[in-house]
């Protein structure tokens, strides 16, 4: 009886899945775990073997403020991605079904333009002669204030850029809610109000926690905006990671900072999937 | 004595410690239908699957024609098989859909388009050939896959719960529908179901599952009549089940526990002292009429003081307690006219209407 | 009480919309730097975008590589995904894990290690470098996608096959294969546009040689707003306008054609639609 089910086990059937994972698991090995490995090594290795560039993050004040700025940048981002996300996500939601296609073909489509189509429309729209400075001069602010190349600017863009997770996230948890517990909640007494705080406000909060996870993690590594838009002055962590690369080729330092950066990230992520279980978040 | 047609014998099938099977045997004749009905998990649709060879039975053998089949792999062994959701490629038309395993088999295209539509005309869609499976209803998707587990003249048919996804009116039009197309091809049909209506309604035999076995197999009538089990007398149509031991075997008298003497028509196997369960049907008990003049200790007959009602239109059910236990009674048509909750009723049935159930049936019982 | 909160929703809805349309005048504007509204319109600068080599050459690199990551990576990932949808084996999480982890990978991070070590293999600057490098960054989305439509894929469908007469490997071939195709499709188009739009990566590897567009126009908004850049931008809304708008409107066309046959009364089976906008893109690219 233990031999048959032993050999229905250990049969073919078990190296059958393998053989088909193999190309993929190798190639992943070959090009994707070996440039991280490679990363982690330049990082304690270059330019001398030790923790020196970790100890240097720690003693330089620049990169603690650098640590602490896309922290907090990221965390304003999620936030203002939810205020501005909900009522969106909710007007879909309760919107007639053509209109709400309507709107999550605006949101899909501003989704798949390219990072840089959207970093360059902020350009233009915050430009020196762009439609917002003239609006704010014809408003009398004279002389208009530069917006562009500065904290503003970047994380307007950002929060453009984003917002669009943040209201699938939203919509695709509020659409399951069920409107009999609305109407439940109108009949046991409630007023709109405490409707929405007490019923449907607690249900989409799993919308808001997968939105502005996914906006967070996906801020902290933000290059292409903050490096186009922001100020230099006040880099972001990604952005100084590139300069570090590309004007003083300085690999260790880099590579600790983006060891660091992996960390914060896979932190998020782990605290994400001890709490919600991760196969929630991507979609 | 010539072989059955198909002859299941000993399967057992076992998913780590967990047992789906536990020793299913069955013979069926050419051109017979027969029904598995249980309930969900009771192992008819593993058996099933293991036919079709989708599955490995961990012991036991299936032989079609006197070939055993557990080597041949499903698509050699020529069995039509419609599935409960019907699994119509969503990429063929219906036409394509039929005409596949001819397709499979070689049959040249001119030749495999005539008898496609030739299985169109029978199952009652000849103009619909073109037609996608999403463009069609449930009913005409559940005839296009009759059609093609039918057109290359299968060994076996077997049927997935097919009509589990139909409404009610639909259902009895295909199941009528189903038997008259098996009857005139006199396939050899398998028809697995949960639904006790529908087993009765088209069955040359039903075999009942529970937990991994067979507790009965027999025509409908037997099954309903003479239940070998507790379970297949409550899971077929609605019955009162009475505990009680033998009195007097020779005699056919019992002791029941609620309702007092029981005369059986016929002596019983089991000696005197021995428990014994007897099932009554509701529907074979009757009013005892004012002169009837039944002394109260006879048997075969009670008083009971009814607290539900539940009108069906063609009938009534009556439950109400009777010797500390309830006990349903089925009246037809006008005969409940008038009685309401709180009556108290004098009931009688006939000898021929009781049946022991042996105690020993039970199906746990390693052999 | 109702009003307000759609109103602020209808608001967002500008917000969103207003700086995706503003690149479309640009690209007609006859001005040299950054300046909106336009002082006049022509078509200049998309002639400039056409004919400049400057910026042909990124747009046909961008196109090759994005091809190649395609093929690569659905060639690596189909197995794979079968495998671990079809199959209980042990390693199974672990494999699930390795296939979605590039995923959760901030691209900066990424970019340090191919810039190091694909220039050890001597692949930077080279087509095939970024291809490789794009393809570990789409395994993810194809994956996914890939399975949930294989999740999805009814089984009874090969049994039937099977059943029917058709061996295993008729069976996917006339059976899975033709069923799954939608699901292949916006898996490679999803991994096709990964590429495509992949940014930081290719800033830090594709180099002069094999120069993608996405890097071309990080590097001229960088440098020199230049107004070429309007009409890629333009150019690109248009691409994501037109694959998105193409299903919505062929559905519509074919829902109205398809509906003289459809009748009332027994209900009729859905066949599950793709949908595009399915937000499985998510990627940490920025």
């Amino acid at each position: 009886m233990l031999s048959v089910l032993n050999r229905g086990t250990a049969a073919p059937g078990a190296l059958k899945p393998w053989l088909l994972l193999l190309p993929l698991v190798l190639f992943l090995c070959a090009f994707f775990l070996v440039p991280l490995g490679q990363v982690a090594l330049m990082s304690v290795t270059e330019p001398e073997f030790g923790l020196g560039n970790y100890a240097h993050l720690t003693s330089d004040g620049l990169y603690l403020q650098v640590f602490l700025n896309t922290f907090l940048t990221a965390l304003g981002v999620a936030l203002c991605c939810l205020l501005l996300g909900y009522p969106l996500a909710y007007l879909m939601a309760q919107s007639s079904p053509r209109v709400a296609a309507l709107l999550m073909l605006l949101v899909t489509m501003s989704f798949w333009t390219s990072f840089l189509v959207r970093t360059y429309a902020w350009m233009v729209l915050l430009g020196n002669n762009g439609p917002v400075t003239a609006f704010l001069a014809f408003l009398g602010w004279d002389p208009p204030p530069h917006l562009l190349f500065t904290r503003l600017s970047s994380t307007l863009a950002m929060v453009h850029i984003l917002i669009p997770y943040m209201v699938m996230s939203l919509y695709s948890v509020m659409k399951r809610i069920d409107p009999a517990l609305l109407r439940a909640a109108e009949s046991l007494g409630a007023r709109p109000w405490s409707v929405f705080r007490q019923v449907y406000l607690p249900l989409s909060a799993p919308g808001m926690v997968n939105g502005a996870t996914l906006v967070f993690m996906i801020c902290l590594g933000f290059y292409v905006t903050p490096v186009l838009l922001g100020s230099p002055q006040e880099q972001m962590v990604a952005g100084l990671i590139g300069t570090q690369i590309e004007e003083f080729l300085d690999f260790g330092q880099a590579s600790a900072m983006a060891m660091v950066l992996l960390a914060s990230t896979l932190i998020v992520l782990t605290v994400y999937h001890r709490r919600f279980g991760l196969d929630r978040l991507w979609g | 004595m010539r072989d059955p047609y198909l002859q299941v014998s000993g399967l057992t099938k076992s998913y780590g410690s967990v047992q789906a099977l536990g020793g299913v045997s069955l013979d069926v004749e050419k051109g017979e239908f027969v029904t598995f009905l249980g309930p969900s998990g009771s192992g008819k649709t593993t058996t099933l699957m293991i036919i079709a060879g989708f599955e490995n039975a961990t012991s036991g053998s299936v032989r079609v024609g006197g070939r055993a089949l557990s080597n041949t792999p499903p698509h050699a062994r020529n069995i039509g098989i419609v599935f409960q959701n019907y699994a119509l490629f969503p990429h063929k038309t219906a036409l394509q859909n039929i005409m596949f395993p001819l397709d499979m088999r070689g049959v040249p295209v001119r030749e495999a388009e005539r008898k496609a539509r030739a299985m169109l005309d029978l199952v009652g869609l000849s103009g619909y050939g073109d037609r996608w499976p999403k463009d069609m209803s449930g009913g005409q998707q559940q005839r296009i896959a009759l059609a093609r587990a039918l057109v290359f003249e299968p060994s076996l048919l077997l049927l997935d719960e097919p009509l589990g996804a139909l409404d009610k009116n639909l259902r009895e039009q295909m199941q009528i529908e189903i038997k008259r197309i098996q009857k005139s091809l006199g396939v050899t049909t398998i028809f697995v179901t949960h639904d006790q209506s529908e087993a009765m309604t088209m069955s040359d035999r039903i075999a009942v599952f529970e937990k991994g076995r067979i507790d009965q197999i027999g025509t409908p009538q037997e099954v309903y009549r003479t239940p070998s089990t507790p379970f297949v007398a409550r899971f077929i149509g609605d019955s009162n089940l009475l505990p009680g031991t033998v009195l007097d075997p020779d005699q056919g008298l019992v002791r029941t526990e609620h309702l007092g003497l029981m005369r059986l028509p016929n002596r019983l196997a089991a000696a005197a002292g021995a428990p014994v369960t007897l099932m009554l049907r509701p529907e074979s008990i009757h009013l005892a009429g004012p002169a009837a003049g039944v002394a109260e200790d006879a048997p075969n007959r009670a008083d009971v003081s009814v607290h539900t009602v539940v009108p069906y239109g063609d009938s009534t059910l009556l439950i109400g307690r009777a010797g500390g236990a309830d006990l349903r009674i089925r009246l037809r048509g006008p005969e409940a006219d008038g009685i309401g909750s709180g009556a108290a009723l004098s009931v009688l049935w006939p000898a021929s209407a009781i049946h022991a159930i042996p105690a020993h049936a039970n199906p746990m019982v390693q052999p | 009480m109702k009003l307000l909160p759609k109103l602020l929703g209808v608001l967002v809805a500008l917000f969103i919309a207003a700086p995706l349309f503003i690149v479309v005048p640009m690209s007609f504007s006859t001005a040299p730097s950054l300046e909106f509204p336009p002082p006049g319109y022509w078509l200049g600068y998309y002639a400039a975008y056409f004919t400049d080599e400057r910026w042909t050459q990124p747009t046909i690199n961008s196109l090759i590589i994005a091809f190649g990551t395609t093929v690569l990576t659905m060639l690596l990932v189909t197995p794979a995904t079968f495998a671990v949808v079809r199959h209980r084996f042990v390693g199974r999480g672990l494999a699930n894990l390795m296939l979605t982890m590039p995923m959760a990978m901030p691209h900066i991070v990424l970019a340090i290690g191919y810039y190091s070590y694909l220039g050890d293999l001597r692949l930077t600057q080279t087509h095939l470098g970024v291809i490789i490098a794009h393809t570990a960054l789409s395994v993810p989305v194809a994956f996914l996608i890939l399975s949930a439509n294989l999740k999805g894929f009814d089984r009874n469908l090969e049994r039937a096959a099977m059943s029917l007469g058709a061996t295993p490997l008729r069976t996917f071939r006339h059976v899975t294969l033709p069923v799954l195709r939608p699901g292949f499709a916006i898996s490679a188009l999803f991994a096709f546009i990964q590429s495509f739009d992949e940014t930081v990566v290719a800033i830090f590897i594709s180099g002069r040689e094999s120069e993608t567009l996405p890097r071309k126009m990080f590097e001229s908004i960088r440098m020199q707003a230049d107004p070429v850049i309007s009409v890629v931008s333009t150019l690109l809304f248009a691409a994501v306008a037109l694959v998105i708008l193409a299903p919505v409107v062929w559905k519509a066309v074919s829902r109205r054609r398809s509906r003289p046959d459809a009748r009332g009364g027994e209900p009729v089976a859905k066949e599950p639609v793709p949908n595009p906008c399915a937000p499985t893109r998510v990627q940490l690219e920025a």
